[in-house]
Protein backbone atom coordinates (compact mmCIF):
# COMPACT_ATOMS: atom_id res chain seq x y z
CA UNK A 1 0.00 0.00 0.00
CA UNK A 2 1.69 2.96 -0.98
CA UNK A 3 1.53 5.99 0.76
CA UNK A 4 2.23 9.64 0.48
CA UNK A 5 5.18 9.02 3.19
CA UNK A 6 6.40 6.61 0.82
CA UNK A 7 6.37 9.23 -2.24
CA UNK A 8 8.12 11.97 0.59
CA UNK A 9 10.60 9.20 1.43
CA UNK A 10 12.02 8.80 -2.10
CA UNK A 11 12.65 12.30 -2.43
CA UNK A 12 14.15 12.64 0.55
CA UNK A 13 16.73 9.76 -0.49
CA UNK A 14 17.24 11.34 -3.54
CA UNK A 15 18.06 14.74 -1.51
CA UNK A 16 20.74 12.86 0.58
CA UNK A 17 22.06 10.68 -2.31
CA UNK A 18 22.54 13.96 -4.65
CA UNK A 19 24.29 15.92 -1.37
CA UNK A 20 26.72 13.11 -1.26
CA UNK A 21 27.89 13.70 -4.90
CA UNK A 22 27.88 17.14 -4.35
CA UNK A 23 30.43 17.02 -1.35
CA UNK A 24 32.49 14.14 -3.29
CA UNK A 25 32.56 16.19 -6.31
CA UNK A 26 33.67 19.06 -4.01
CA UNK A 27 36.26 17.27 -2.26
CA UNK A 28 37.52 16.21 -6.07
CA UNK A 29 37.83 19.82 -7.16
CA UNK A 30 39.69 20.75 -3.65
CA UNK A 31 42.56 18.18 -4.33
CA UNK A 32 42.72 18.53 -8.11
CA UNK A 33 46.53 19.29 -7.26
CA UNK A 34 47.36 17.32 -3.93
CA UNK A 35 50.09 15.27 -5.18
CA UNK A 36 49.79 13.43 -1.60
CA UNK A 37 46.86 11.47 -0.80
CA UNK A 38 45.49 9.28 2.33
CA UNK A 39 47.84 6.11 0.89
CA UNK A 40 50.88 7.73 -0.14
CA UNK A 41 50.26 8.49 -3.57
CA UNK A 42 48.50 11.57 -5.07
CA UNK A 43 44.68 11.89 -4.47
CA UNK A 44 42.54 9.45 -6.38
CA UNK A 45 39.32 10.65 -7.86
CA UNK A 46 35.86 9.95 -6.01
CA UNK A 47 33.03 8.66 -7.81
CA UNK A 48 29.31 7.92 -5.99
CA UNK A 49 27.80 4.66 -7.18
CA UNK A 50 23.99 4.88 -6.54
CA UNK A 51 21.14 2.01 -6.66
CA UNK A 52 17.63 1.65 -6.87
CA UNK A 53 16.20 0.07 -3.16
CA UNK A 54 12.20 -0.81 -3.13
CA UNK A 55 10.92 1.75 -0.85
CA UNK A 56 9.66 0.28 2.62
CA UNK A 57 6.08 0.47 2.01
CA UNK A 58 5.81 -1.60 -1.11
CA UNK A 59 4.92 -1.14 -4.30
CA UNK A 60 5.00 2.61 -3.92
CA UNK A 61 8.26 2.54 -6.51
CA UNK A 62 11.83 3.08 -5.64
CA UNK A 63 14.00 4.87 -3.46
CA UNK A 64 17.40 5.72 -4.18
CA UNK A 65 20.40 4.98 -1.95
CA UNK A 66 24.61 5.39 -2.16
CA UNK A 67 26.02 2.07 -2.80
CA UNK A 68 29.57 2.73 -2.78
CA UNK A 69 32.09 5.13 -2.99
CA UNK A 70 35.07 4.10 -5.29
CA UNK A 71 38.03 5.46 -6.29
CA UNK A 72 38.61 6.17 -9.81
CA UNK A 73 41.45 3.86 -11.04
CA UNK A 74 42.78 5.24 -13.67
CA UNK A 75 46.52 6.79 -14.41
CA UNK A 76 47.53 9.59 -12.85
CA UNK A 77 48.64 13.18 -14.73
CA UNK A 78 52.12 13.24 -14.99
CA UNK A 79 53.87 17.25 -15.30
CA UNK A 80 56.81 18.14 -16.15
CA UNK A 81 58.03 20.15 -13.33
CA UNK A 82 62.06 19.24 -11.69
CA UNK A 83 61.80 21.41 -8.96
CA UNK A 84 59.18 19.98 -6.83
CA UNK A 85 60.33 18.10 -4.08
CA UNK A 86 58.27 15.18 -5.59
CA UNK A 87 59.51 14.89 -8.65
CA UNK A 88 61.19 11.24 -10.00
CA UNK A 89 64.45 11.27 -11.59
CA UNK A 90 63.14 12.21 -14.85
CA UNK A 91 61.45 15.72 -13.61
CA UNK A 92 58.40 14.53 -13.54
CA UNK A 93 55.39 14.54 -10.73
CA UNK A 94 52.25 12.47 -10.77
CA UNK A 95 48.90 14.38 -10.22
CA UNK A 96 45.55 13.07 -9.24
CA UNK A 97 42.94 11.64 -12.16
CA UNK A 98 40.63 14.65 -11.52
CA UNK A 99 39.46 16.19 -14.30
CA UNK A 100 38.19 19.96 -13.70
CA UNK A 101 35.81 20.35 -15.97
CA UNK A 102 33.83 17.04 -15.53
CA UNK A 103 33.68 17.45 -11.75
CA UNK A 104 32.18 20.92 -12.86
CA UNK A 105 29.58 19.19 -15.10
CA UNK A 106 28.83 16.09 -12.40
CA UNK A 107 28.32 18.91 -9.95
CA UNK A 108 25.33 20.65 -12.08
CA UNK A 109 23.74 17.46 -12.58
CA UNK A 110 23.71 16.70 -9.36
CA UNK A 111 22.53 20.48 -8.22
CA UNK A 112 19.43 20.08 -10.82
CA UNK A 113 18.49 16.67 -9.29
CA UNK A 114 18.37 17.68 -6.49
CA UNK A 115 16.49 21.00 -7.33
CA UNK A 116 14.06 18.64 -9.29
CA UNK A 117 13.41 16.58 -6.16
CA UNK A 118 12.76 19.46 -3.67
CA UNK A 119 10.21 20.50 -6.08
CA UNK A 120 8.89 16.94 -6.17
CA UNK A 121 8.45 17.42 -2.28
CA UNK A 122 6.91 20.71 -2.84
CA UNK A 123 4.10 18.80 -5.05
CA UNK A 124 3.95 15.99 -2.82
CA UNK A 125 3.37 18.05 0.40
CA UNK A 126 0.53 19.82 -1.59
CA UNK A 127 -1.14 16.56 -1.91
CA UNK A 128 -1.25 16.25 1.70
CA UNK A 129 -2.04 19.14 2.18
CA UNK A 130 -5.33 18.45 0.08
CA UNK A 131 -5.75 15.33 2.28
CA UNK A 132 -5.68 16.86 5.67
CA UNK A 133 -8.62 19.15 4.30
CA UNK A 134 -10.80 16.30 4.11
CA UNK A 135 -11.35 16.95 7.76
CA UNK A 136 -12.41 20.07 7.50
CA UNK A 137 -15.69 21.59 7.69
CA UNK B 1 -31.77 0.54 -9.33
CA UNK B 2 -29.69 -1.59 -6.92
CA UNK B 3 -26.24 -1.53 -8.73
CA UNK B 4 -26.69 2.30 -9.38
CA UNK B 5 -23.55 3.82 -9.20
CA UNK B 6 -25.46 7.06 -7.86
CA UNK B 7 -25.78 5.73 -4.56
CA UNK B 8 -23.54 7.25 -1.97
CA UNK B 9 -21.20 4.80 -0.73
CA UNK B 10 -19.93 3.52 -3.85
CA UNK B 11 -19.70 7.24 -4.73
CA UNK B 12 -17.30 7.49 -1.88
CA UNK B 13 -15.49 4.44 -2.55
CA UNK B 14 -14.37 5.29 -6.15
CA UNK B 15 -13.36 9.18 -5.11
CA UNK B 16 -11.55 6.93 -2.71
CA UNK B 17 -9.84 4.38 -5.01
CA UNK B 18 -9.22 7.81 -7.65
CA UNK B 19 -7.08 9.37 -4.42
CA UNK B 20 -5.64 6.33 -3.75
CA UNK B 21 -4.58 5.66 -7.78
CA UNK B 22 -2.97 9.27 -7.08
CA UNK B 23 -1.24 8.63 -4.51
CA UNK B 24 0.43 5.71 -6.15
CA UNK B 25 1.08 7.72 -9.71
CA UNK B 26 2.78 9.93 -7.32
CA UNK B 27 4.50 7.57 -5.22
CA UNK B 28 5.98 5.99 -8.09
CA UNK B 29 7.08 9.40 -9.54
CA UNK B 30 9.08 10.40 -6.91
CA UNK B 31 10.63 7.28 -6.78
CA UNK B 32 11.97 7.68 -10.74
CA UNK B 33 12.71 11.24 -10.06
CA UNK B 34 14.91 9.75 -7.62
CA UNK B 35 16.33 7.70 -9.67
CA UNK B 36 17.04 9.99 -11.77
CA UNK B 37 20.80 9.66 -11.81
CA UNK B 38 21.18 5.55 -11.09
CA UNK B 39 22.62 3.79 -13.75
CA UNK B 40 20.03 0.84 -15.31
CA UNK B 41 17.32 1.91 -13.65
CA UNK B 42 14.01 1.76 -15.72
CA UNK B 43 11.24 4.29 -15.58
CA UNK B 44 7.93 2.64 -13.79
CA UNK B 45 4.41 3.47 -14.36
CA UNK B 46 1.31 1.85 -12.84
CA UNK B 47 -1.24 0.60 -14.96
CA UNK B 48 -4.98 0.82 -14.02
CA UNK B 49 -5.78 0.45 -17.70
CA UNK B 50 -5.60 -3.49 -17.87
CA UNK B 51 -7.50 -3.55 -14.19
CA UNK B 52 -10.08 -1.28 -15.20
CA UNK B 53 -10.52 -4.04 -18.07
CA UNK B 54 -10.24 -6.58 -15.26
CA UNK B 55 -13.34 -5.33 -13.61
CA UNK B 56 -15.19 -4.76 -16.58
CA UNK B 57 -14.74 -8.06 -17.53
CA UNK B 58 -18.01 -10.97 -16.52
CA UNK B 59 -19.83 -7.76 -15.38
CA UNK B 60 -21.67 -7.59 -18.85
CA UNK B 61 -22.56 -4.07 -18.34
CA UNK B 62 -20.50 -1.13 -19.71
CA UNK B 63 -21.92 1.74 -17.36
CA UNK B 64 -20.57 0.14 -13.89
CA UNK B 65 -16.74 1.36 -13.93
CA UNK B 66 -17.18 1.76 -9.96
CA UNK B 67 -18.30 -1.16 -9.01
CA UNK B 68 -17.94 -0.82 -5.25
CA UNK B 69 -15.96 -4.37 -4.44
CA UNK B 70 -12.72 -3.75 -4.37
CA UNK B 71 -11.60 -6.83 -5.45
CA UNK B 72 -13.32 -6.58 -8.79
CA UNK B 73 -9.70 -5.03 -10.03
CA UNK B 74 -6.69 -7.07 -11.12
CA UNK B 75 -4.29 -5.50 -9.53
CA UNK B 76 -5.05 -5.71 -5.80
CA UNK B 77 -7.24 -4.36 -3.44
CA UNK B 78 -8.43 -0.56 -2.89
CA UNK B 79 -7.93 0.07 -6.38
CA UNK B 80 -3.89 -0.43 -6.69
CA UNK B 81 -2.52 -0.77 -10.11
CA UNK B 82 0.53 -3.10 -11.01
CA UNK B 83 4.03 -1.94 -11.18
CA UNK B 84 5.74 -1.94 -14.61
CA UNK B 85 8.93 -0.43 -16.88
CA UNK B 86 7.63 2.32 -19.05
CA UNK B 87 8.18 0.71 -22.64
CA UNK B 88 8.99 3.26 -25.63
CA UNK B 89 11.49 5.64 -23.76
CA UNK B 90 15.13 5.81 -25.22
CA UNK B 91 17.43 4.76 -22.77
CA UNK B 92 20.82 7.26 -21.57
CA UNK B 93 23.74 5.87 -22.50
CA UNK B 94 23.67 4.39 -18.76
CA UNK B 95 20.66 2.39 -19.24
CA UNK B 96 18.46 4.44 -17.23
CA UNK B 97 15.36 5.82 -19.13
CA UNK B 98 13.65 8.16 -16.32
CA UNK B 99 12.75 11.41 -18.38
CA UNK B 100 12.92 14.15 -15.46
CA UNK B 101 10.08 17.01 -17.18
CA UNK B 102 8.11 13.40 -17.38
CA UNK B 103 7.89 12.41 -14.05
CA UNK B 104 7.57 16.16 -13.12
CA UNK B 105 4.36 16.25 -15.28
CA UNK B 106 2.96 13.07 -13.53
CA UNK B 107 3.97 14.44 -10.13
CA UNK B 108 1.78 17.45 -10.69
CA UNK B 109 -0.96 15.97 -12.71
CA UNK B 110 -1.46 12.87 -10.21
CA UNK B 111 -1.85 15.98 -7.06
CA UNK B 112 -4.47 17.75 -9.56
CA UNK B 113 -6.07 14.44 -9.65
CA UNK B 114 -6.32 14.50 -5.95
CA UNK B 115 -7.25 17.43 -5.47
CA UNK B 116 -10.31 17.18 -7.73
CA UNK B 117 -11.32 14.10 -6.06
CA UNK B 118 -10.49 15.77 -2.77
CA UNK B 119 -13.01 18.71 -3.51
CA UNK B 120 -15.74 16.38 -4.78
CA UNK B 121 -15.25 13.96 -1.29
CA UNK B 122 -15.23 17.10 0.45
CA UNK B 123 -18.61 18.42 -0.62
CA UNK B 124 -20.05 14.77 -0.17
CA UNK B 125 -19.10 15.09 3.28
CA UNK B 126 -20.96 18.73 3.93
CA UNK B 127 -24.44 16.86 2.10
CA UNK B 128 -24.02 14.27 4.86
CA UNK B 129 -22.95 17.44 7.60
CA UNK B 130 -26.07 18.93 6.53
CA UNK B 131 -28.47 16.16 6.67
CA UNK B 132 -27.03 15.21 10.01
CA UNK B 133 -27.54 18.94 11.26
CA UNK B 134 -31.23 19.06 10.04
CA UNK B 135 -30.61 21.19 7.62
CA UNK B 136 -29.39 24.12 9.44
Amino acid sequence: MPSLRTAMNASASALDVQRARLEVAVSNLANAESTAGVNGGPYRRREVLLEAVPSEGGGGGFGVRVAAIVEDQSPFQRRFEPSHPQADATGHIELPNVDVPMEMVDMLGAARAYQANLAAIALIRETVQKALEIGRG
Amino acid sequence: MPDSILNDSSLMAALGREMTRAVQRQSVAAGNLANAETPGYRAKEVQFAEALAGQLEGQGAVLQPLATHTRHLGGGADGEGVLRDVEGLAARRDGNTVQMEREMLALSRSGTDFASAQTVLAAKFRLVRYAINEGR
